[in-house]
């Protein structure tokens, strides 16, 4: 899923400073897993901004809303209405989450309470690690399940530089050093041949953005090629 | 053919020793071992960007090195460029008529002094190795034809007491089968460990062996068993270099160096050796005489 944290506080504030009427827009999905930006944490965001406005002397007026997904337009339609009352939208989704909702028809300005940080999972209550680079080019199946370009800071392809040290990260020692880690789990799989070939350089240009899938299955709905 | 090719071909023990490109634009420093050294040692050594360090170019430093009458080697690191400045970069060099590259994919940004910088590693060492054997070939890494074709004596790192092992071997391995002319290996104190490496790496890619004048705070940190290098200072030996002057470790490091080198030489260990001593010629020279070169 995608891993988002929220925004120092006083960032924020100060992107509010012009408003009176806020509308802070919460995202139920993977912002929410993460406890970044769910409807709990728009509550929390809310009580802190009318404190702090409180404590400053200036008037304020927050309303709360969450929708399932803010990535799709198929919950995004009752926030056309919601926002009628209000200057100003705090959007709690994820990057992608925040363009769309402020690409919408009569959409107010939209700012982002969060800073997207990575595709990863969830280690442990409140534990997020990075996993996924969206490459579009996945090679964990010749690397034992463990992705030289996501877990190895500099996305080697080939093997590990000569910074690791006991089998640890020269860039954080906390870290495993990915190589490392692959060789030592296809050695137990009795599979390190598949390392064996020279990996070729990556073809980034697959990767050039905006990046745009259309499903096999629609190809002819949005006039894409087979 | 480089003079470091020559040399290795010939079995000559070849001394290669590493200079500091300045943190701006006066050279003087940088090479005045080069003056001072050249015709005792084979070659000098460019370090690109060290330690994520940003410093004067190593073409633009190999370019001085040879209008100073000596033979540069170039670092060229995997951290800085895309495979366009790569290739473009290689073709300077060549054109300059620089034939010695040390390919390494770098030390990451945060080791540096400007750890906001995106870390590019567009190409692994491998993979440079490979564009660097198509450019000698007379094709880009697109497989664009090139117009002459550049002549480069390639080498690339290895790591003698890596842990694990394994890792590493693995990448030797894919240097060597992507064409490296010779590896220079970390530093090594402990010359059991060298020959050990050797053995386990067969015949090959020639073997340079570093030589390295330790810093104070590298003896201290080996003293309290805090040293966290890829490379291991034996207490003993730490114990030897202690000294409370910085300069008096200096001195010890530097006879420690001679009798490496000597040692390497003497019993075969590897085919020449490369020496660091931070880039100081006198301290260079000290080492070389002692080591009776």
């Amino acid at each position: 899923m995608i891993i988002a944290e929220r925004k120092p506080f006083a960032e924020i504030k100060a992107a509010l400073e012009p408003y009176e009427k806020i509308l802070i827009v919460g995202c139920g999905t993977c912002v929410a897993v993460c406890l970044a930006g769910g409807e709990k944490e728009v509550g929390l965001l809310a009580s802190q901004i009318k404190l702090a406005r409180g404590q400053n002397g200036k008037p304020v007026k927050v309303g709360e809303i969450t929708v399932e997904r803010q990535c799709d337009r198929e919950f995004m339609q009752p926030l056309s209405d919601a926002v009628a009352d209000y200057e100003i939208v705090l959007s709690t989704a994820c990057g992608a989450g925040v363009q769309f909702l402020a690409a919408m028809p009569e959409m107010k300005p939209v700012i982002p309470a969060l800073n997207t940080t990575f595709i990863g999972v969830n280690e442990e209550a409140g534990f997020y690690t990075e996993r996924c680079r969206a490459c579009h080019n996945c090679y964990l199946g010749t690397t034992g399940g463990i992705c030289p370009v996501t877990m190895c800071p500099k996305g080697l392809l080939n093997g590990p530089c000569g910074g690791n040290l006991k089998g640890k990260c020269e860039v954080n020692p906390d870290n495993d050093c990915a190589w490392c880690a692959i060789y030592e789990r296809l050695d137990r799989q009795g599979r390190l041949d598949l390392i064996d070939p020279i990996l070729p350089l990556h073809p980034h240009a697959r990767t050039t953005t905006p990046g745009a899938i259309i499903h096999p299955a629609y190809k002819r709905r949005y006039g894409g090629h087979e | 053919m480089s003079k470091l090719q020559e040399a290795l071909a010939g079995g000559k023990f070849p001394i290669v020793v590493e200079i500091k490109p300045p943190k701006g634009i006066d050279p003087e420093a940088m090479l005045a071992p080069v003056k001072s050294l050249n015709g005792r040692v084979t070659a000098f050594s460019i370090p690109d960007n060290e330690h994520a360090k940003m410093r004067l170019s190593p073409v633009a430093a190999a370019q001085l090195v040879k209008a100073a009458g000596a033979e540069p080697m170039i670092h060229l690191t995997c951290r800085d460029r895309n495979r366009l400045a790569l290739e473009s970069e290689l073709l300077g060099a060549a054109a300059l008529g620089v034939e010695n590259v040390l390919i390494v994919s770098g030390d990451f940004v945060n080791q540096g002094d400007h750890p906001d910088a995106k870390p590019v590693y567009d190409a692994d060492s491998v993979q440079l190795l490979q564009i660097a054997k198509g450019m000698m070939a007379g094709h880009d890494s697109a497989g664009n034809e090139l117009k002459g074709a550049p002549r480069f004596y390639l080498g690339a790192v290895a790591i003698p007491e890596a842990d694990p092992l394994g890792p590493q071997l693995l990448k030797v391995k894919k240097k060597t089968a992507a064409g490296v002319d010779f590896l220079i290996t970390a530093p090594v104190y402990d010359l059991t460990k060298l020959q050990e490496f050797r053995q386990k790496l067969g015949a090959g890619a020639a073997i340079i062996a570093t030589v390295k004048v330790p810093k104070a705070a590298e003896v201290e940190q080996a003293l309290q068993g805090k040293l966290r290098k890829v490379y291991t200072l034996p207490a003993s030996v730490a114990q030897e270099l202690k000294a409370d002057d910085p300069a008096e470790i200096e001195k010890k490091g530097a006879a420690l160096a001679a009798r490496l080198l000597k040692e390497i030489k003497a019993k075969n260990l590897a085919d020449g050796v490369y020496l660091k001593a931070r880039g100081k010629g006198e301290l260079m020279a000290a080492i070389l005489e002692q080591a009776g070169i």
